[in-house]
């Protein structure tokens, strides 16, 4: 199905971003295709969030391209193909699950159309199910979102990008704040979303065994750029360490 | 065999000096010598003195008991030609701060939302709401009162009009002030789907503080309705404008009746939107 000739998903060429004189990113380079689960992976500050915030558009990055589909993406433009998930959830808790997941919509509905949270079209309100569903939680959609644990507000962020009709999800440390039952939950969601829906799963992670098993490709950041692209079956205790060596070095104390 | 448990403390240490320097000991100084010197100042200027307070005993005795020519305020003039008239008095005062309260809300909302860094990114109009908000604010209702009852004469309406004036620049300001500390996190969640200023406001920031903005609601009823006691004193309606005139009577008994009813009126309403502000911060 795929030939040469198909761009992948994302596709990320030099990235660099600056804050100040701090360089963050250099020279990042990604390709995630379509389908495809890639796990970032790398130690405080080695720019892994950043790469996610610069490629959704919360963040403007100085030099490099991102491409979507083979289209080019200005720097702090939000395309609706890029909907990211972040580790604090960041649902609105007063709003029920359905309105949550409606917020998805936003980017392609004018004010008048959805002036209020209670206000969505009927036609989006019965997708927002659908997405709910996808991810098993169509019985809460009226339940307010900040009474779900927190595994299934992950959930619901996840129907929120799937509402936007994203292809290509930005999970930045998706299940840090979980619990491991949650995690896995939410690791098995994202993958099915890559094999059954053909999306593209890009995630930091800080959990390696859970990239070894749900990911297609881990990549390692240090200093800024890629220092690391490998199958999980290849990933070594040794490749990791290196990975996380500046963190050890920083917390000190017991080594 | 029985366990032994190793129970011993752990090595003694000496606990090393906190790090304090001289500085903030000097700063400590210098700030209690200021605070000290401006109480010295205040005592001097108001003429604060409680010998005074006990020479004037007699005044107090007679505002109270009475004496030839007036009636004291104790006891207080219970007689229903008296409390009946009142009563209508108080829904007056308390109208007066309910109206002003809930007819200042679309005003002091799009102060709100014109002044809050959340909302509000234009800083020319955020500066400008932020100044209004002020203005409003830093002129008392009673002032504003003055003012109306000037332009339309006196009555409730004025009154009315008075707290509407101050209110919308207080509540727009607790407003502002609780959209302020509002989590950005959802805000930039729904501005990474390509949501709009507009849109994040109205499905993020108001969604979030609804229950604060209700709260401070019925705080501001709460706090108008005593103001709107003042604005009786200045010619604009209600029961503060039927003490004012027993005062100038000399009818202290009349008085006291008075202010007994507003003071059931004042503990009723605390209660009540104590209760309220309960259920709803829920």
């Amino acid at each position: 199905m795929t030939s040469l000739t198909t761009s992948p998903a994302l596709s990320v060429r030099g990235l660099t971003k600056r804050f100040g004189d701090r360089v963050v990113l250099e020279g990042f380079d990604l390709d995630v295709n379509a389908g495809e689960v890639v796990s970032i992976l790398g130690a405080n500050g080695s720019g892994k969030s950043t790469s996610l915030r610069c490629i959704s558009g919360l963040t403007k990055f100085d030099g490099g391209s991102v491409s979507v589909a083979g289209r080019n993406v200005r720097s702090g433009e939000h395309v609706p193909e890029f909907a990211m998930v972040f580790q604090k959830i960041y649902l609105v808790p007063q709003l029920t699950v359905l309105e949550n997941v409606c917020a998805g919509a936003l980017g392609r509905l004018s004010f008048r159309q959805a002036w209020a949270p209670n206000a969505f079209p009927a036609d989006v309100r019965e997708e927002a199910m659908g997405c709910l569903d996808r991810v098993g939680l169509a019985q809460r959609a009226h339940d307010r979102a900040g009474r779900l644990s927190g595994g299934q507000q992950q959930r619901v962020a996840v129907a929120r990008a799937l509402c936007q009709r994203a292809g290509v999800l930005l999970a930045d440390e998706p299940v840090s704040a979980l619990d491991p039952a949650a995690a896995e939950q939410v690791m098995r969601l994202l993958r099915s979303l890559a094999d059954d829906d053909g999306i593209a799963v890009a995630g930091v992670l800080h959990q390696p065994d859970l990239a070894r098993r749900h990911a297609d490709r881990i990549v390692g950041l240090t200093g800024g750029r890629i220092t690391l692209d490998t199958a999980p079956s290849a990933l070594t205790d040794a490749d990791v360490d290196a990975l996380y060596a500046p963190d050890y070095a920083i917390e000190g104390g017991l080594a | 065999m029985s366990t032994t448990l190793n129970t011993a403390p752990a090595r003694r240490l000496p606990v090393p000096p906190r790090p304090r320097g001289v500085r903030s000991l000097v700063t400590m100084a210098g700030v209690l010598a200021v605070v000290v010197g401006l109480h010295v100042v205040a005592v001097r200027e108001t003429q604060f003195s409680l010998p005074e307070l006990v020479k004037g005993w007699h005044g107090i005795w007679s505002f109270l008991f009475g004496d030839v020519r007036t009636a004291g305020a104790l006891p207080p003039d219970l007689h229903w030609k008296i409390v009946g008239p009142a009563l209508g008095q108080v829904v007056v005062t308390f109208s007066m701060g309910l109206l002003g309260t809930t007819l200042s809300i679309p005003f002091a909302l799009l102060l709100a939302l014109l002044g809050s860094r959340m909302t509000s990114k234009n800083i020319v109009v955020y500066q400008l709401a932020r100044g209004l908000m002020s203005f409003f604010r830093a002129i008392p209702s009673f002032i504003w009162g003055l003012i109306y009852v000037t332009a339309v004469g006196l009555g409730a309406f004025p009154g009315v009009l008075a707290i509407i004036t101050h209110n919308m620049g207080v509540m727009g300001k607790l407003w502002s002030e609780a959209m302020e500390e509002t989590d950005q996190g959802p805000v930039e969640a729904l501005r990474s789907a390509g949501a709009s200023a507009a849109q994040t406001a109205t499905h993020v920031v108001l969604p979030s503080v609804i229950r604060q903005f209700t709260s401070l609601f019925l705080y501001r009823v709460d706090v108008n309705v005593r103001d709107s006691l003042t604005l009786g004193i200045v010619g604009a309606g209600g029961i503060g404008f039927y003490i004012t005139q027993a005062i100038q009577e000399f009818q202290f008994n009349v008085m006291m009746t008075y202010v007994l009813m507003v003071l059931v009126m004042v503990i009723a309403l605390d209660l009540l939107s104590a209760w309220l502000r309960g259920r709803v911060g829920q």
